[in-house]
């Protein structure tokens, strides 16, 4: 479905001056250096797969993204998007593939949501009758029916990615591009739209490529990760590949009412442990060692006074595999 | 002294923009080349019926455009208006310093940058082009400079007054489109307001407006009698005083309401 | 084409959720205007004429000028106020669609508050061809050509518009540009070419070509001078631009796709 062939993108990074001279000068000048963003990625991604595409900031995520939808134009290799390559036939692989970017919606901010879905109708020229049977399916499944006719800016956070979500499913394509689908939601809004992606993967059989910072949108959702830093391919396979190689680490912060004087130097499932002022972090592997076991163990240290999970970020785990 | 630096800091701010004001100061030529066209196109065989022939019209064109950035284009309501949009100008207004004083040296010091890299740039363009005007007398200088100091500071008043009109409408684009028109029209950027038909002409001399444009620019072209020095300077005294009134009740107001 | 009416309604019903601030910002575009004309009218009643044009004749052109300015004003606002695409990296949104991004941009959005600005340029077109008392063959073939020269007028300024827009690409701002290529040009086209100095003409009628929409025919069907073809120039002109700017606009594009910058 998706098949990218020792894919390259180098940007060249012109010796800018500030101001508005400098992007003049910049545009004369020849001094530069090249930035290999993308650095010979090869993959290929098959029909109903659900692929998490992770790694930290500036790693290359975005931009393989842009390529595979058309916005940028490879300077190697080749990609295959449904069959078609992005950069000689843009108009009809947008036709074939969804996009939504978590930090920006792509829903017309003053009208109701209603109005973006006609327009977005019109614009990929859906018959009435697939129309109205999406509205109906993407009802039952987002219930975006309740805030249909309310304009776009009053939306909660949570319903406007809900919108953004059933906007970019309007055409049916069979590919969907995710870029942070769940970044600054609550909880809730966070479950309902891991839910809705699960059905979308298991039920209609959609491809998926998400990229996100939030491990548990991983651990939930991908049957397959490929990580990435400086533009390269750092790991491809399956989740339990990914458990396998770095662990997925589970970090929890206990503040004790007096600081134990002896703690054991290792424990088994608990993989890391330090102090951080008076807050003892402690990195532990669920599989081995269950939360609520974990925190009965750092109750027996001493007396907590404070407990807090915190999610593991992704900048520390791509950290581990090297 | 907290305002001298409010000036400076604004300068220094303005100053990072310099490259696309110049280019921006280019099409401002460009206007006034066209403003003094069409006055040479005017006048053409007919200055004896005028009192002033094309080489004073061209020399009038060229002065009021580099005066248009000291008294003419100014920011939009001071940018009062965003304070009072967000809420910020209960703060500010709380602050020891005095607000109209605050928000006047900012501009101020904008002016100061519109001075070196607006002003002066165009008035060279044209110099180098269709000539520009250089006073006679050398007490003129200092007539000049006052009279110049007194429309900054009737044309900053008139935009202070724009902005604080949002504590009681929120609105200001409309008041600010208003202002700058009746500033461009009835102030001579154009067309000296001695030309403008009968009763017009006699009243727009004792409008706020002509003290912002017109007499500076008379002034400078040594064409005006210094008295009208007095006419600019009743209007800084009177415009000052009712911004410095009309601050205190936009306090009081948002005391009592919370903004 | 239901597309386009779909994007319009859009864009005219969320615009008329702020109904004041419409009309008071239609009203205050329309005045500013309205006072510009009638400063000249008071020089040209003193002065009868500016190099044989009488206060009617610069009307006239006056009225194709501001009228074609505001209707790229209303129709043109995404690409006038292009330099956010670039700034907010928002052009990315506008390449995953199944549609060109120009025509995205051409039916976004409408400014209609500049409509004011067009009514203002009509009713000094309707004032000023009655003000001329032409005789009625005169007026026929005039009227017949108004609404050509105004499209004209209106290509000629989306074209300069375009291509401003398009040096977003490479410059991110443009807004400085603007007043370089379009208000200060079209400002000039209020008033006739022949005032001006011989640079600035070859500049109307050559790199930024605004003196073709109204001084050319205007020019013959005023019998000022000129011949039969002076009405052939206009649409020629703003085809012709309007083709090189597009060419420039894809060559941006194109440009987008390999930096995305």
């Amino acid at each position: 479905m998706i098949v990218a062939d020792q894919l390259n993108k180098h940007f060249k990074i012109y010796e800018t001056k500030k101001g508005f001279i400098g992007s003049f000068t910049s545009l004369l000048s020849t001094k530069h250096h090249v930035v290999k963003a993308v650095n010979d990625i090869s993959f290929n991604i098959g029909e109903g797969e659900f692929v998490g595409y992770i790694g930290p900031n500036g790693a290359g995520k975005s931009t393989t993204i842009k390529m595979l939808s058309g916005i940028l134009h490879p300077t190697g290799g080749s990609i295959e998007v449904a069959g078609l390559s992005p950069q000689k036939r843009r108009k009809e692989v947008a036709k074939k593939i969804g996009i939504v970017f978590g930090q920006r919606t792509q829903l017309w901010w003053d009208l109701p949501l209603r109005d973006s879905f006609d327009i977005l109708k019109e614009m990929y020229k859906v018959p009435d009758a697939k129309y109205h049977a999406f509205l109906k399916l993407y009802d039952d499944m987002l219930q975006i029916g309740q805030f249909m006719n309310t304009p776009v800016r009053k939306l909660s956070l949570g319903q406007r990615m809900r919108g953004d979500l059933a906007a970019a499913m309007i055409h049916d394509p069979d590919v969907l591009f995710l870029d942070e689908p769940t970044i600054g939601l609550d909880v809730n809004a966070k479950t309902s739209i891991r839910s809705f992606l699960k059905e979308l993967n298991g039920k209609e059989k959609k491809t998926i490529l998400l990229t996100t910072h939030d491990m548990d949108d991983i651990e939930q959702l991908c049957s397959r990760v490929i990580v990435i830093n400086h533009g390269q391919i750092v790991l491809d396979g399956s989740i339990t590949d990914l458990r396998h190689n770095i662990g997925l680490p589970s970090v929890i912060e206990v503040q004790y009412r007096e600081k134990p004087q002896h703690l054991p130097a290792e424990f088994d499932g608990i993989e890391k442990m330090r102090w951080e002022d008076d807050k003892l972090i402690l990195m532990y592997d669920r599989s081995v060692l269950s939360s609520p076991s974990l925190l009965q163990v750092v109750s027996k240290w001493g007396e907590p006074v404070d407990i807090q999970m915190k999610e593991p970020d992704i900048e520390e785990v791509i950290q581990k595999i090297y | 002294m907290v305002y001298w630096i409010l000036i400076q800091k604004s300068f220094m701010t303005n100053l990072q923009y310099k490259v696309a004001h110049l280019i921006n100061n280019a099409a401002s030529a460009i206007f006034g080349f066209v403003f003094i066209a069409i006055w040479a196109g005017v006048l053409q065989g007919k200055e004896q019926s005028s009192p002033y022939d094309v080489m004073d019209m061209t020399y009038y064109i060229a002065a009021s455009q580099c005066i248009l950035w000291l008294s003419g284009f100014l920011t939009a309501g001071l940018n009062i208006q965003n304070g009072v949009r967000n809420g910020a100008i209960s703060f500010e207004l709380a602050r020891p310093s005095n607000f109209f004083l605050y928000v006047t040296s900012q501009e101020a010091g904008r002016l100061v940058y519109n001075f070196f890299f607006r002003s002066v740039p165009i008035g060279l363009v044209f110099a180098l082009t269709v000539g520009f005007y250089v006073p006679q007398h050398f007490s003129s200088y200092l007539f000049i400079c006052i009279s110049v100091l007194l429309a900054i500071i009737i044309s900053i008043n008139l935009h202070y007054l724009v902005g604080i009109s949002a504590c009681w409408t929120t609105e200001v684009a409309w008041a600010h489109f208003v202002n700058f028109t009746l500033l461009a029209g009835l102030g001579g950027q154009m067309v000296p307001i001695d030309f403008l038909p009968a009763p017009l002409s006699t009243l727009t001399q004792y409008l706020p407006f002509a003290g912002a444009i017109y007499y500076p620019v008379m002034v400078f072209l040594e064409k005006a009698s210094n008295d009208v020095i007095w006419i600019q300077l009743f209007w800084a005294l009177v415009l000052t005083l009712l911004n410095l009134w009309i601050t205190e009740r936009a306090r009081q107001k948002l005391e009592i309401q919370g903004g | 084409m239901n597309l386009y009416l779909k994007l319009l309604s859009g864009s005219l019903r969320s615009r008329m959720q702020y109904k004041m601030n419409f009309l008071v910002s239609s009203l205050s575009y329309g005045l500013i205007m309205a006072v510009d004309f009638v400063l000249l009218a008071a020089i040209l009643q003193r002065f009868n004429d500016v190099k044989g044009w009488n206060l009617y004749e610069v009307g006239l052109l006056y009225g194709i000028s501001s009228v074609a300015i505001t209707l790229y004003r209303v129709f043109g606002v995404e690409i006038h106020n292009f330099e956010r695409y670039m700034v907010e990296g928002e052009f990315d949104s506008l390449l995953i669609r199944p549609v060109s991004p120009l025509s995205l941009l051409l039916t976004k959005n409408l400014d209609l508050s500049r409509i004011g600005g067009t009514a203002q340029g009509v009713i000094i077109l309707v004032i000023s061809i009655i003000g001329l008392s032409l005789d009625s063959f005169d007026m026929f073939l005039l009227l017949l050509y108004l609404p050509i020269s105004i499209a004209s007028g209106v290509v000629i300024c989306f074209s300069l518009g375009l291509l401003t827009a398009t040096f977003a690409f490479w410059t991110q701002r443009i807004k400085d540009f603007q007043t370089f290529t379009l208000y200060a040009p079209f400002n000039a086209a209020n008033y006739p070419m022949n005032i001006y100095p011989g640079w600035l003409k070859i500049i109307f009628f050559t790199v930024i070509p605004v003196g073709f929409m109204n001084y050319t025919p205007i020019l013959f069907l005023l019998d000022k001078g000129g011949s039969i073809w002076n009405l052939a120039w206009p649409p020629a002109v703003a085809l012709g631009f309007l083709f090189l700017s597009l060419r420039f606009w894809h060559f941006g594009i194109r440009h987008y796709h390999s930096t995305g910058s």
